[in-house]
């Protein structure tokens, strides 16, 4: 198969294209009259020629065109539209308005239990869940010894789905969905649920389908795996596309954007207040990896006390890369604090300075994050790419290299 | 198709977005709506809607069997439940309408008299009960994979008929007991099944998507199915009603000339009443085609209201 010939348009398109250009949807803006008295009584207010029932737009003007192979990652905070935008490429959902086209036997995964029956067992459910794609059942036989090794399922496989726990379901769910080869895999911020060995697996065998040819839309609100995964990135903002073009250029004004949003502003009225906190390039000029760096603090507390400094260092909203500690004396006067990072060791991106001043008895200040800096640095790219972008750290280190 | 526009994709990487909240972008959005041409109209061929129903008729097989599993790891009888059913029914119908109605039956056996009619009315009750709620139940499902959605009634109709056909062997029984064989005329059966399965299908079907939208339909169907067993000649023969009146409820009720169809010709030996068949058989095939319809367009908005 080659060509597919859509039921929507009526056109032909290679296998694995995604073609939806000026998506519209709208919802109910109160979606909770299913009750017929509920109905009864908006019938009777529209036949009084008062109140109208409002819509509230979860799309607007959208258009997302991915060609076979491509893979794309789909960011925006929550309720800008992402999982709307994947139920209308799955074909789940219609839009209002607009023209849409997907090509091929569509892998939908928007959910952890993606039609996932709890009263069957995993081996039941891999066959239903193919049927449901449009598989013959020899089809999803032959494949069923992969779905159950990647899974890691040998155990478990005629328990009934019930009783698995949800990492398990989990890994069911992501082992049908990436093994009965669908030509467009849909992935809605799925992983957040497997361990890390496991996602990893996840990403490995999403590039392997890339390489084949698979197109993939993924949608997480982990960057760094986006990042990792997708050459272009579609940003949605309250329904609409904000950012399309390459990961790192959207990603980066995507952070930027959601900076605004959590404007950082360190907590006030506690016993530490925060009067400053920067991160800068001793010389001026900007912070690149490898060189020298300087964190400036001012502080000031309600009264005397002694707590123990912590600075941290974070891609986002994540646990911190590295933690500085120092032990200080605060007083009502404003202390001026620089801390000297001789090698900063962070690749090129945008982070977050955290800062909380703890006590053996508690905390003085909050752990919180207080300034983000952006740090220019030789690019992570060379060499292979999607390892290279999930490594945190950027290590100097000197290679000898000859024969022993 | 459109002509498809496309923002700072292949080179460049210069960026649509600018960093800012209110993030403009290079085109703002009308914020009322899209424009009137491009309302997408979901366009239905008849012939297209069966093709892709054919082509996924391996779903209707593996749900209907994955419901018949999913029941019998559940429950300690199993596949007993699809035989209880109507036997029960038929005990409680022998003493009530035998006993206390005395319900004309002619030469035949009152508990083969009214299993007759019981087989027919639980295979339409248990698939309307099932099909009703079978959209609903199964919307986890169906927010997740695209597939013809009359897959699902049509599953629970086709699990009824699995338990229809295991509840037979009680007839087979009960012609043994009663020393009574099916007459020659049962040949009529299949074109009488076929009456059925249309109206069953359309009365399905319209159920399954409108409690999408009315839930309330869930909570009033044991109800009206309740009632609808005595408004029915089960336990009762047709010749219990006015003869004037015949027409009318078979036309409403296509059920009626089926189940009488049934008892004539496999108890009987006498053909159907072929006029009320006729009149039954229109109603139910338009049933079906209305059903049918009105499934399909509710469909496209099921995933909205879930």
């Amino acid at each position: 198969m080659t060509a597919h010939r859509s039921e929507v348009t009526g056109r032909s398109a290679p296998v694995g294209t995604i073609a939806a250009t000026q998506i519209w949807k709208r919802f109910r803006a109160d979606p909770t009259r299913q009750s017929l008295r509920a109905k009864a009584g908006h019938v009777k207010r529209l036949a009084q020629g008062k109140g109208r029932r409002g819509w509230r737009w979860a799309l607007r003007d959208v258009d997302f065109v991915v060609e076979p192979g491509e893979s794309v990652g789909l960011v925006g905070i929550n309720g800008s539209g992402k999982s709307t935008l994947l139920k209308i490429l799955a074909r789940v959902m219609y839009p209002y308005a607009g023209r849409f086209d997907v090509s091929g036997r569509v892998g939908a995964l928007i959910e952890v239990r993606a039609g996932i029956h709890p009263e069957l067992t995993g081996r039941e459910n891999i066959h239903l869940y193919g049927t449901l794609l449009g598989l013959p059942r020899r089809e999803v036989a032959s494949r069923f010894d992969e779905i159950v090794e990647f899974a890691q399922l040998e155990e478990a496989i005629d328990r009934q789905v019930k009783f698995y726990s949800s990492g398990m379901q989990m890994r069911l769910g992501f082992g049908v969905a990436a093994f009965l080869e669908p030509h467009v895999l849909l992935v809605d911020e799925v992983l957040a649920v497997g361990d890390t060995a496991f996602q990893q697996r996840c990403i490995d065998r999403m590039r392997t389908m890339l390489t084949a040819g698979t197109t993939l839309v993924f949608v997480s609100h982990d960057l760094a795996a986006v990042e990792g995964i997708s050459e272009r990135v579609v940003w949605l903002h309250d329904g609409h596309v904000a950012g399309d073009g390459p990961a790192r250029d959207v990603l980066s004004s995507y952070r930027g954007a959601l900076e605004q949003v959590a404007a950082i502003a360190p907590t006030s009225g506690g016993p530490v207040q925060v009067v400053k906190a920067q991160v800068i390039a001793p010389g001026g000029g900007a912070v690149r990896t490898q060189e020298r760096v300087e964190v400036v603090l001012a502080l000031r507390a309600s009264q005397q006390a002694a707590g123990r400094v912590c600075l941290g260092f974070s891609e986002g909203p994540a646990s911190p890369i590295f933690l500085l500690r120092r032990d200080m004396h605060l007083s009502d006067d404003e202390i001026t604090a620089r801390c000297d990072i001789e090698r900063l060791p962070l690749p090129r991106g945008r982070y977050y300075l955290w800062l909380g001043v703890f006590q053996a008895r508690g905390e003085l200040l909050p752990w919180q994050p207080v300034a983000s800096f952006d740090v220019i640095g030789p690019d992570l790219d060379a060499g292979p790419a999607g390892i290279a972008r999930l490594s945190p750290v950027h290590v100097a280190a000197h290679w000898d290299v000859g024969r022993t | 198709m459109v002509p498809v526009r496309r923002q700072g994709l292949a080179g460049g990487g210069d960026v649509v977005a600018d960093s800012g909240v209110a993030m403009a972008g290079a085109r703002a959005p009308a914020a009322d709506g899209p424009p009137p041409e491009l309302v997408f109209h979901r366009v239905l061929h008849p012939l297209q809607m069966l093709r892709e129903l054919w082509a996924r008729r391996e779903l209707v097989t593996v749900l209907t069997e994955r419901d018949l599993r999913a029941r019998y790891k559940q429950t300690k009888v199993g596949f007993a439940w699809a035989l209880l059913t109507p036997f029960l029914l038929m005990v409680v119908f022998t003493v009530f309408f035998k006993r206390v109605a005395d319900v004309r039956t002619g030469s035949v056996p009152y508990p083969l008299f009214s299993y007759v009619g019981l087989l027919a009315w639980t295979f339409f009750s248990g698939a309307l009960s099932k099909g009703a709620v079978s959209i609903t139940q199964n919307l986890t499902l169906l927010n997740k994979v695209y597939c013809p959605r009359e897959v699902f009634p049509l599953a629970s109709v086709s699990t009824a008929a699995v338990d229809s056909s295991i509840a037979v062997s009680i007839l087979g029984v009960l012609f043994v007991i009663y020393r009574f064989p099916p007459a020659a005329t049962s040949v009529w059966v299949p074109v009488l099944m076929l009456v059925q399965l249309a109206f069953t299908l359309g009365v399905t079907l319209l159920l399954a998507a409108l409690v999408v939208y009315f839930r309330d339909i869930r909570q009033v169907l044991p109800m009206i199915l309740q009632f609808g067993l005595f408004a029915t000649p089960v336990g009762y023969g047709l010749e219990e009603m006015p003869r004037k009146w015949w027409g009318v409820y078979s036309a409403l009720n296509p059920l009626v000339p089926v189940i009488d169809g049934y008892r004539r010709t496999v108890l009987l030996g006498e053909p159907p009443k072929i006029d009320l068949l006729v009149i039954g058989a229109t109603s139910s095939v338009i049933l079906l085609v209305v059903g049918y319809t009105v499934f399909k367009r509710l469909e496209a908005g099921f995933a909205d209201v879930a």
